[in-house]
């Protein structure tokens, strides 16, 4: 199967807001969420374009768009950077992530939201 | 780093993120059931993934780069990425959390069925 990431993100995005539909958390309105995010995505780029860069993993070509944020050019680097796909997984992973720590909040009593 | 590679980048995401449970006030390692509740719904659906995914060949790990435990197939490192990422995840939000409510505050409760209105 080609694009078998691609389609896997896109799949885990749409899991994650049936999720949502759900747990009804409301992280989708909340700023602050939004904000986390943004932080959490720049150290994913730092943390995932090392992993990919180096690389400690490595992605098949076919697999997924080929689009990939690329890595500074250092001889340290030999691959050729993380995927965008990733960007997706690494939003459904932390929203779903930040859900369930919100829901299990509420459930156990504490006010996190 | 060789083979430990993989597992000091994820030693770093913690050591990088823990300062804000004792600066900020975060209280996410202090709610320790809480944490393993929420890690583990969210790791179980996504370790699934990632089993599924280096089975069908998607992506696959540097022998160089990990210590070579591996468990159903998959490095550690992996296993535990799952545990560390949306632990970072968690602390960055709760940080932002603490910053932006004051710490003290009972957060605001958004309703589910009003669009955009809060407080019930």
């Amino acid at each position: 199967m080609t694009f078998g990431y691609t389609l896997f993100c896109l799949v885990a995005l749409a899991l994650t807001l049936v999720l949502e539909r759900l747990l009804k958390t409301g992280v989708f309105r909340d700023r602050r969420f939004w904000i986390a995010m943004a932080i959490v995505g720049f150290f994913q780029v730092l943390v995932d374009g090392w992993l990919t860069c180096r690389p400690v993993v490595t992605y098949a070509e076919a697999q997924f768009s080929g689009l990939r944020l690329g890595c500074p050019p250092l001889a340290i680097f030999r691959a050729g950077g993380m995927p965008l796909e990733d960007l997706l997984f690494g939003f459904a992973m932390i929203s779903q992530g930040l859900m369930w720590w919100v829901w299990w909040g509420r459930r156990m009593g504490r006010a996190s939201h | 780093m060789g083979r430990l590679e993989y597992l000091a980048l994820l030693t770093l995401c913690l050591l990088v993120t823990a300062p804000l449970e004792l600066l900020l006030g975060v209280r996410v390692y202090r709610q320790l059931g809480r944490l393993a509740r929420a890690l583990g719904c969210t790791g179980l659906v996504f370790v699934g993934w990632d089993l599924l995914g280096a089975r069908l060949g998607h992506w696959d790990y540097q022998p160089a780069s990990v210590t070579g435990l591996r468990l159903l197939g998959l490095p550690i490192e992996e296993y535990l990425f799952f545990l560390v990422v949306p632990l970072c995840g968690i602390m960055a939000y709760e940080a932002v959390r603490v910053t932006l409510d004051g710490g003290s505050a009972r957060p605001r409760r958004a309703s589910p069925r009003h669009l955009g209105r809060t407080r019930r």
